[in-house]
């Protein structure tokens, strides 16, 4: 499943660690969500766009 | 965070433990006495498993340093879907182990059968190496289900 985490991380300046210790996963699910090798729960996706203030839909491209 | 370092504190006490009962195992069997390389199995298994901790210890500790979660859902399952790769690859260890059971006692121990604990000790070692094998390779390129 594709994703714009990349994306919208770098729109606010944080890291992928950074953006790890906001949501509370370690910071290889952060690099595993960006290259798409790993499909996150409902509730982590709905974490991290919150962490990135934005949507699921936003952030995840369900068309795969 | 607190409860993690108190877990990694368990775990160090416990690999440490282990370790030392293996060395007091290998002190009590070697010295004076005629050893065959069967003696050997029950040290080395502790061996395997004290290496497999150490690794995984380090690389916590390092997190944990860095304020990062001992675990997560990707952690935890990475290690469910290697738990369970592992044990179907146990099984059939488990009946290579009895079915070339006088191939290995007569290659690896120079004897007819293989004893007790020489055929535990096998068992034992190869499910701790296939769950070691799959636990990295899901870490690092698997697709997890």
């Amino acid at each position: 499943m594709k994703n714009r985490i990349k994306e919208f991380r770098a729109k606010y300046d944080l890291t992928q660690e950074d953006l790890a210790k906001k949501v509370g996963v370690r910071r290889e699910t952060i690099i595993y969500l960006e290259q798409n090798k790993y499909n996150p729960s409902l509730n982590l996706a709905h974490q991290v766009a919150k962490a990135l203030k934005t949507t699921i839909d936003e952030l995840f491209d369900f068309k795969d | 965070m607190k409860n993690d370092k108190f877990r990694l504190i368990i775990m160090t006490i416990l690999a440490i433990m282990v370790l030392g009962t293996a060395i007091l195992y290998f002190t009590a069997i070697i010295p004076g006495k005629e050893t065959n390389s069967g003696a050997l199995i029950p040290f080395l298994i502790p061996v395997i498993v004290v290496v497999f901790m150490i690794f995984f210890i380090t690389r916590r500790y390092k997190d944990i340093r860095e304020g990062m979660p001992m675990e997560d859902e990707r952690s935890k399952k990475v290690v469910m879907q290697a738990s369970a790769v592992s044990f179907q690859f146990s099984l059939y260890w488990l009946l290579t182990i009895s079915w070339l059971e006088p191939f290995f006692a007569k290659v690896l121990f120079g004897a007819e059968k293989l004893d007790a604990s020489q055929t535990v000790g096998g068992a034992i070692a190869g499910m701790a190496i296939f769950f070691f094998i799959f636990w990295f390779y899901y870490d690092r390129k698997g697709k997890l289900i």
